[in-house]
Formats: C-alpha cells, structure tokens, sequence
C-alpha cells in the first residue's frame, strides 16, 4: 500500500514469550526508495531469524535503531515517509517500555493494565479509618482464645451501631465471650429506652454543655453546632469523680393531653453529662464585644479563592478558630485541665467544634486535632471536614476523643449571648454569637470621635473558676479579640 | 403431588422432559439396558429406544464432548457419569470446549452431565467425592446441588433448558434415604437462587446437598438454646449471593458447611464474600466447617471422622453462639 | 487389511464422474490461491507487528484441506485445525474476517476472544477448534451422534494432526464412531513433524490409516497434494456415511512446509526434505494440471489470480478498520441467553 503519511517499522513480536529481538542487517539505508511488503531489515530473536517487510512504500526517512542493537518488541525501529514527502523531525529512539498503539501485543496490554490497575488499589485514609471503627481491637479475634479483656473487644456490628447511636459500648453489659459486648446487647441496651444498665467501673469522661438550642444547618456562613456529648470512648481511666447515676422514676401512663417517646441513649447522655458538668466546674461566663469589620472584608476577598483553588467554605468560624489558637499560646491553661491535685498544661491544642445533629436528636463534638499546627486554610478545610462527617455520620470514636477546648456557634440564629456548658476535663468553651451591625464609636488617629456602622460579634467565654481566675480570663479574651480586630495576614 | 424419594424426583423430571422434548437424550455408561447404576434411567430404554438412551463405551470423553457436539447440533443432551468421581476424565472437555464455547465462539452448549457425588457409605477415595468447586470456578459452567426431591425434580428440568453447560451433582445419599411430596407436573427451580430451610435469628448456616439435613438435625438438638437460620443454596454457580448477605446480616454469625474438603471448597469463595461485603455486620468471624483435606477414606470410623457429622455442626453452632 | 493407496486423476471425464466439472474446478484453483494468498500475507502482517500472539499457517496442506471441504455437503459439518484454512474459505468464509481475527479486531468471528485461526462459522457448518488437540474429534463425532439419532442424510468430518493421534481423544472417538457407525469421516493431515517431533517418535505402525481396521472402519492413504485425488476420497468417504456405511479413516500425506509456528524456522527438518516436497507443490501441481487437461490459458490464469489478489489486498485494508475490542466487552458473554439457542440448529 502506498503511504500517504509516514509509517512506522516496529520490532514484531516472533512468538509468544518473545520479548526482544536484534537487528542484524539494514537492507535498504536511510534515504532509499523501497516498495510495500518488500524487504527491509533483517532481526534475530530467540527463536528465529527473519526477514521485516516493510509496512509501506515510500522512501526509509529514518532509521532508529542500528545493526548490532537489541530492543524490546514494539520499538520503532524506521520510518517510511511517503516520497518526496520532508523527512519527520529527528526524535531519539523512543524508549523500549512505550508501546506501539497499534497490534496489542501482549506486553501493551499487560503494561495498560498494570497502570490502570495502580490509582485504583490505594485505599484514602480516610476509606481504611471508616473501615474500622475499632482499629487495633478488631484485629484480635478469629482464635476465640485471644481475648483476655473480652470486654474491651468490640465486633465490627457492634462498633457500627454503637457510633450510629452515640452510644459507648463501654457502657453496655456485654454476654458474649469474656464479657464481649454483643449485637444483641447494644441492641437491646438501644431499645431498652427507660432502663438503664447499672453504672460501668469505669465512669464517664465525655461531656457536654450548653443549654443552646440545637441548631440545624445554618445560614451559609457559620456551620452551627451546640455542643454534644461525645460517643464511644472505650477505657479510659477515670478522672473526673463518678457522679452517681440518677435513679430514674417509671413514667407511669401519659395523661389526657400528654403523649410520651422514649428517651434515646443520645439524649440520656447529654443530660447526664450537663448535669455532671454544672457539678464539677466553677462556671463563669464572661462577655466581650469584637469588631469584625477587618475579617468581614477579609472573609470577603478570600473566599472565591479559597472555594476555587482548594475547594474550601472559608467559614467566620476557620478565623475565630485560628486567632483562639493564637491566643491561647500565651494563656496556656484555657487550654488546661484540673487533673487529681495536678494542673495539666498541653502543648498541643485540639479544638472541638460542636455540631448539631438533624431533628434536634442531639449534639456531638468532633475534634480537629493539633489545631496550633494548622493556618487559616487548614483549619477551614478541617472545620469542614468534621462538620460535614458528623452529619453524615462517618465519625470515628477517635474524632470525637482528646479535645483540649471547645468553640460553638448558636450565632446563626441570632443569639448575641449565651453561658455555654464547659466540656468535661476541659476548662473553658466558648460561645460564638451573631455578627450584627451596629453603629460604634470610633476613634481617628488624633482622637476623634465619630460613628461608623461596623460589623460587630459578641464572643462569651465560660470558664471554670477552679483554675481561671478572671483577670487570667479577661486578659485571653483581650488578646482574642485583637488578633480578631487586627487580623494580619500574613500571619495566618 | 405424590410422595417419591430424591432418587425418583430426578427420574420423574428426567422422563417428563424426554417425553415433552424429542431433542432430549440421555447417554452414559450402562444407562440402557441396565438402567443405570442408581437406577435413575430404569425403564427409560424401553420407552424411547436405544437412540434416545444410549449406551455409551467406557469413555467419559466420548460421552462428555460427544454430548456437546451433539448439543451443538441442536440436541439437549443429559449425559450420567457413573460416579461424579469419574468427570475427571472428562475435565478438559468440560474446561476446555464447553466451558469456553460460548465465550469465543458464540456457540451455546446446552449440555447436562449429571453426577452423582457424595459419600457416606465406605464408597473409598474414587467413589465419593464432591468436586464442585473445582468446576464452579471455570468461569462458562453452572453447578447445581439439590438437597430435597422437590428441587432435585424442578433443578433437572432447569438444567435441562439452561442453554450452558450444567452439572447437575445429585447426592448418592440422599437418593433413597430421603422422600418427600413432588408435584407431578413439570416445575423448574431457578438456577442461582437460594431457598431458605429453616428460619431463624442467631447463626446462618450457608450450605448445600446432603449436609443441608445435616444441618437441620443439628439445629434441632439446639433448638432450645440458638435460634438457627439454613440456607440451602441449591446452586453452587452461580450462587445466591444476596440471599446469603441477607441472612448474614440478620444474623451476624455465620457457618459456612460443605462436604467437600475445606482447603478451596466453595465455601472459600462464599466466606471471603461475606467479610468482604457484610463485614461491618459481622459480630463473630466466619466458621467453616467440611471434610479435612484427605482423599475420602474407605473405613467407617475413618470415614465418619472425614464427612461432618451432626455433632460437629452442633459444637460449631454452639462455639458460635457463645461467642 | 492393508490399507488403500488411492489413486490419482488424471483426466476431465474421471473429474466428472467423481462429480466436478470445469467450472468447480477452476473455484477449487481460486480456493486455493485464496487460502495461500491469505496465510502468506498473514505472515508479512505478523511480522509488521500487526498481529499479536502467534501465528500458524498450513502450508503445504492447501490441497488436502480445499480438496475435502469441496466434497462436503452443503449441511455437513466439520472441525477443521490450524493447517486446514482451506477448508474456511471453501465454506465460504470472508477473507477480510479472517485477516480480522489474526488481528484481534471486533469483526473477526470470535471478537477477539480467541486468535489466528480458533475461529469459525457454524452458520457455514463449522465448530472452532480448541488448543488442546484432536479435543474436536470426539465433538464432531458427537454432531454425527446427532445426525443418527435424528436420521438425518447429514455428515460431520473430524481433522486430526498425526501427532495429536497420540492422546486418548483420538482413540476415544473413532471408538465411539465404530460401534455406533455413525456418519463422520476422520481426516488425519498428516504433514511428517508435529512440531519437531517426527512421525517415527510420534507412532509406531507404517500408516495412521492402519489404525481404522482396529474401530472397524476402513482407512485409506491419499497424496495430499492431489487435489483431485483428495477430492476423490473425501467424496467417496462423505457419501458412504451419508448413506448409514460408517466412518472412514483418510491419511493424507503432505509435508509441512514451514516451521510450526512463524517463531519456528524448522532446523530439524533435512533441507532435501524441503526441497523434494516443493517440487510437489499442490498449488503448482493443480495449475498444471488445469493447464493440461483443462485447457485453462494465461488469460484465464492471469483473470483468477489477478482478482484474487484484489479481494486480499481490499480484505486488508477492511479488516484493518476494524475496531479493536473495547475493555468494556471483556466479561460478555460468558454465559449463554436462551436467545442464544434461537438458530436453526437449536429448534
């Protein structure tokens, strides 16, 4: 056949296990006619010996690979240009792994499948921490003899119900092997309502606050979340003292006009934890008034970018979350806890960012772990993160362990002040209101005053008097707002 | 509906289908005038002729691609081989052309080769065997393994239509021991669904053929104590794949229960699907309980130690349930 | 009992009393020009790289495989091997389709499923051979099984190489066939070297066709590359089974004229074996015999060859068009539909 654009000769493939063959001889040389079918090269390969006839007539433009030289099957070896046609740019021999797009020879295939078979097998973290609820305690299993502490195991089923309710299996009397907790048991502890297991050895630590009224999704800007009891926490040593379980009094029978529903494990836990909380710690509640206007403007320009180029909802949240970071180095025990008769210092920050859950079931508090390490973009990207996990239900009893301080948001429907509930061991949270605009009075440079409409949030912090005292408070709170009201961006 | 035992259930869907279907024959050794050496094809020879029930020469090969030469022709060949232990000798022509006909030729092989398989009776090594994982993963034929007289009736009809190649493994021990009401009139089971043999909540057992009244009689020693769920899967491939997720996941314990050896048996292949699948369901792992990996042994107390016995599905339930 | 040498023609009135006339025969030279034409072009394609795996052709044995596929009925069957092309095209399968399936491409009869030539056309009467060799025999003789068991005038032809003579399938199947004398012609191409494994370590009577005495059945050598002498046999042979007369075991005796494969340059095989064989050439061989006895002329001649490398050159050029399988097909059709079973065979 004629070729009206240029052909390629490739090393062909002499038998199946043949990888490679050697080009012996050129019988035609670079700028040669040479007619379709005819002769060209002669190759050795393992096999055999043999002739290459061309693909196409024309003129041999280029000769790739010389006498003497052993290629992969597939290799380009010459190129046949149609007469008179301009000889195709030099290229260096292409490199024995490319394959010729032509015959699928075997080695193609196998090359296209191993590259296609590559992205698919690389599970995301997140994917393999979903997959286990339990992690390393799943693993200990199958021989039935393994379980020392049965108790503590806990069986995928049971772990995937158990974080779909909120509930602690630890909490539950287990009746499988070594005390395991079974399917049965959560189920039925779910179900039971009314009745309560009698209290665990160990006694809870996870704890919530605030009286708020559970927001559902907000208004765009600030994902909302009063505070929340936090789910499953296997064996975790006991800190705060064990507040006795409240006797629980049988309702009886509803009267003319009242109707009843049982009272959801969720729901059982966020009143015993508030009530724990109020017992335990010393709250105070203090009010500051911050001027947004600066992050207002900020928010404004960053956003597109930051939707756009990284696919994140910058949120007023991410920069209430970072300059709290920032001031909480330098007030290091809002970040503390009374632990015994000791007074705990972290060097690391895990924020809890409290989220409603639909339908007023309840409240959970995701943390973002080691948030000092984290600019303004991580921690919009993580705030997001947890939000959109803890509605969708894909929290792991690791996100909901460890916070250090906890931010909620009841702002979006408008309140401008709040006393939230601290969080047990925790030793402050705090309450972000509604940005509002308000006229203020506003200083110049010489000390002149005048009124300007500006963009105005209240932020209260509540605070256990055990260990903060109110200056210590009152000093955090003023550093807060400045790096608030002086946002510098160059710093976040 | 009459009373007939698993033996005549095949028998009776077998004879149905050769007198409504004139492409129907049946061919294998001493089938004729012997009628089998079950008896499955006693009488068959006086009523269609020996070209309809043919006595073939000692040559699973010549039976088993005679059969699909034949099929390719149009006809609905059943072939018998005499035990399902001798379709060895016929395994490249079931792996090799059957199987792939379809695939890479476009032509269908509509073939039946019936087998009967099992042990329990001091059969020994080559007379007792359950080989049908090895054919359930040769992707092109279809395993069936009826457990009750109605099945084994309805599954050789659907075997019979199925344009594939269809092993039809019937259990030589169940062939008199078990009896049970069969509608007289034609029926097909589907081929790839499972049947449900006793309802429970605390343990499914996944199983098929003989083991399935195994199963049963287990269950009814503890049934006071664990509420257990029988899946009789009634085909191996393709297999009910949903039905057993939906039983694991009602359940949440799981015991998987073959008569073939443990190593590879089918069982394999339906546990690793379940903690694939279901594994966020499971509140104990997955249990397998089959024949060690030995050739079938020849004397009984050996042999009763190889095939699982009611008790070993007992303590495996209750292991289960403790757990 | 000794078995038959057939004997060669040698002239038109015998042509025709064995059922050609002139017209067929110059179809039989076409037929073979075209066979040959496809599996030399075959070979330049494979080694352009064009088509993948490998790569066996037949030549040497265009004569045997034309002459026989000519002698069959129109609603007979046959499970022709990698040596037996001829018979494909005989049948009449379309050049350009099997240049497609060499190439892997979606119009080659198995979509490329399987390759070179595991292929056929049951709608032209032909099963598709397997690798595992003669596996076929006993299935074709299991289509002959049928034909009895429907008393239907309807022939199967079983190939086998006399290397594969070896396994059990063989034996198994002519076995089968003499009990039941049922209506199947076994053709043994017997080309002197199964791969490199010559016929003295192969088997170890004088004739394969010796082996029909112990099924029963007679057995006939033929040069296998007289065509007409191929012919001959294969009719007389088709006829008899049709007629309820049993098997009949044909040896035809040719020499593989290339390696096994294209990968395989045959060193094993002595150079004057090569030599003496390619004096006998079938495809020579005809056209001088066409020449002498049939009056065909240069133009006549220049006429048949001329279009026949028109129809490959345009088969090329189709059967590259041809797409390559999508990634998407790969798990279809593993299992047959009940649709599948709607074909005349099947009712």
């Amino acid at each position: 056949m004629a070729t009206s654009t240029s052909v390629d000769v490739v090393m062909p493939q002499m038998g199946v296990s043949v990888s490679e063959g050697t080009v012996t001889k050129w019988l035609k040389q670079e700028g040669e006619p040479i007619e379709a079918d005819e002769a060209l090269l002669e190759i050795s390969t393992d096999k055999v010996d043999t002739e290459v006839p061309s693909p196409g007539a024309g003129v041999v433009a280029q000769i790739l690979v010389q006498e003497g030289e052993t290629v992969d099957v597939g290799t380009r070896l010459a190129v046949i240009a149609p007469e008179g046609a301009a000889a195709p740019a030099a290229e260096p021999p292409e490199p024995s792994k490319e394959a010729v797009p032509e015959p699928a020879t075997a080695q193609a295939a196998a090359e296209a499948s191993a590259a296609s078979d590559g992205p698919q097998q690389t599970p995301t973290a997140e994917t393999v921490a979903e997959a286990k609820p339990a992690p390393t305690e799943a693993s200990r299993t199958t021989d039935g003899g393994g379980n020392d502490d049965g108790r503590s195991f806990v069986s995928p089923v049971v772990a995937r119900i158990a974080s779909e309710h909120g509930v602690d299996p630890g909490q539950v009397e287990g009746t499988g092997r070594g005390g395991r907790v079974t399917k049965q048991d959560i189920l039925g502890f779910i179900e039971s309502g009314a009745e309560r297991p009698p209290v665990a050895a160990q006694p809870e630590e996870a704890s919530p606050e605030a009286p708020q009224p559970p927001s559902s999704p907000t208004p765009a800007e600030v994902p909302s979340a009063p505070p929340t009891p936090a789910p499953p926490r296997p064996a975790e040593p006991a800190r705060a003292p064990a507040a006795a379980p409240a006797p629980t009094a049988q309702a009886g029978q509803p009267d003319v006009g009242e109707s009843f529903e049982p009272i959801t494990a969720m729901r059982r836990g966020i009143a015993e934890h508030m009530r724990r909380s109020l017992d335990t710690s010393a709250h105070v509640t203090t009010v500051f008034e911050v001027d947004m206007t600066k992050v207002v403007q900020l928010r404004k320009q960053l956003k597109l970018a930051y939707e756009q180029g990284h696919g994140v909802n910058l949120t007023y949240l991410a920069f209430i979350a970072r300059a709290t970071v920032e001031a909480i180095r330098n007030w290091p025990w809002m970040n503390g806890e009374i632990r015994g008769d000791k007074i705990v210092t972290k060097t690391f920050t895990n924020l809890g960012i409290a989220v409603a859950l639909e339908g007023g079931k309840g409240l959970i508090v995701p943390v973002v772990k080691n948030a000092e390490e984290r600019n303004l973009l991580g921690l919009a990207r993580a705030i997001a993160d947890v939000a959109d996990r803890a509605r969708n239900k894909k929290l792991t009893p690791d996100d909901v362990q460890g916070g250090t301080f906890t931010i909620t948001n009841p702002g979006g429907w408008g309140a401008i002040m709040g006393t939230p509930i601290i969080s047990q061991p925790q030793v402050a949270i705090l309450d972000v209101e509604a940005l509002v605009k308000r006229p203020v009075v506003v200083a110049d440079d010489r000390g002149n005053d005048s009124i300007a409409i500006r963009s105005m949030m209240n932020l209260c912090l509540s605070y256990d008097h055990r260990l903060v005292d109110g200056a210590y408070a009152a000093q955090f709170m003023k550093e807060l707002r400045e790096n608030l009201e002086s946002w510098d961006e160059s710093a976040y | 509906m009459s009373e007939k035992t698993y033996l005549q259930a095949i028998s009776d869907g077998l004879r149905q289908e050769m007198r409504r279907d004139e492409r129907v024959f049946v061919i294998g050794e001493d089938v004729g005038v012997y009628g089998g050496a079950f008896k499955v094809t006693l009488g068959f020879q006086e009523e269609f002729g020996p070209w309809r029930v043919i006595d073939s020469p000692l040559s699973e090969t010549a039976i088993v691609a005679g059969c699909t030469g034949a099929a390719i022709m149009g006809m609905r060949p059943v072939a018998e081989m005499q035990f399902a232990d001798f379709v060895s000798c016929a395994w490249d022509h079931l792996v090799t052309v059957a199987a792939k006909q379809r695939y890479r030729a476009g032509t269908p092989v509509p073939i039946v080769v019936r087998l009967p398989s099992g042990g329990g009776f001091s059969g020994g090594p080559f007379h007792s065997q359950n080989p049908e994982s090895s054919f359930a993963h040769i992707p092109g034929l279809k395993c069936v393994c009826p457990a009750t007289p109605a099945d084994a009736k309805g599954l050789i009809i659907s075997a019979i239509e199925d344009p594939n190649p269809v092993l039809f493994f019937e259990h030589k021990h169940l062939y008199r021991r078990l009896k049970a009401d069969v509608p007289d009139e034609r029926y097909t089971v589907p081929i790839g669904k499972a049947r449900t043999h006793l309802e429970g909540d605390d343990i499914s057992v996944i199983t098929w053929g003989a083991m399935v009244h195994t199963a049963a009689e287990a269950a009814k020693e503890l049934e006071d104590e664990v509420s257990v769920e029988i899946i009789d899967l009634r085909s191996v491939m393709p297999w009910d794949k949903a039905a057993v997720l939906e039983s694991a996941r009602k359940t949440s314990k799981v015991l998987v229960l073959h008569e073939d050896n443990r190593t590879g048996g089918f069982g394999a292949e339906i546990a690793a699907t379940i903690a694939e699948d279901a594994f966020e369901d499971l509140d104990a792992p997955i249990r397998r309980i089959a024949a060690p990996d030995t050739p079938v042994p020849f004397s009984p107390p050996l042999e009763k130690a190889f095939i699982p016995q009611v008790s070993d599905v007992v303590a495996g339930l209750k292991e289960l349930a403790e757990y | 009992m000794a078995v038959r040498e057939a004997e060669p023609l040698s002239s038109l009135r015998e042509v025709r009393e064995a059922g050609l006339d002139r017209e067929d025969l110059l179809d039989v030279y076409r037929n073979l020009l075209i066979t040959r034409g496809i599996e030399e072009r075959g070979h330049i394609l494979y080694k352009q790289g064009k088509i993948p795996g490998s790569f066996y052709t037949g030549r040497g044995n265009e004569a045997a495989a034309v002459g026989i596929a000519t002698a069959m009925g129109p609603d007979d069957v046959g499970t022709p091997l990698h040596r037996d092309m001829g018979v494909h095209v005989t049948r009449g399968v379309e050049p350009w389709r099997i240049f497609a399936q060499y190439m892997g491409r979606s119009d080659g009869p198995s979509k490329g499923k399987d390759g070179n030539v595991h292929m056929a056309d049951l709608k032209l009467g032909l099963l598709a051979m397997v690798s595992h060799l003669p596996a076929m025999l006993p299935v074709a003789v299991g289509c002959a099984l049928a034909f009895r068991i429907r008393n239907e005038r309807r022939v199967a032809v079983a190939w086998f190489g006399e290397g594969a003579a070896a396994r059990g399938d063989t034996h198994e199947g002519m076995n089968f066939a003499g009990v039941r004398r049922l209506p199947v012609v076994f053709v043994c191409d017997n080309n002197q070297w199964a791969y490199s494994t010559p016929t003295h370590l192969g088997y170890s009577v004088e004739h394969l066709a010796d082996r029909a005495a112990a099924y029963g059945f007679e057995g006939v050598v033929v040069d296998g590359t007289d065509v007409l002498a191929v012919y001959r046999e294969a009719k007389r042979a088709i006829e008899k089974a049709r007629e309820g007369g049993g098997p009949t075991l044909i040896e035809s005796q040719t020499l593989r004229m290339e390696g096994h494969a294209v990968h395989d340059d045959a060193f094993y095989v002595p150079k004057e074996l090569f030599e003496e064989w390619a004096r006998r050439d079938p495809i020579e061989r005809f056209r001088s015999w066409l020449r002498e006895n049939a009056e065909m002329g240069d133009e006549e001649e220049d006429e048949i060859s001329g279009s026949v490398k028109r129809l490959l050159g345009e088969s090329i050029r189709r059967a590259e068009e041809s797409p390559l399988p999508d990634p998407s097909e790969l798990t279809e059709g593993v299992y047959a539909t009940p649709e599948d079973l709607d074909t005349p065979h099947h009712k």
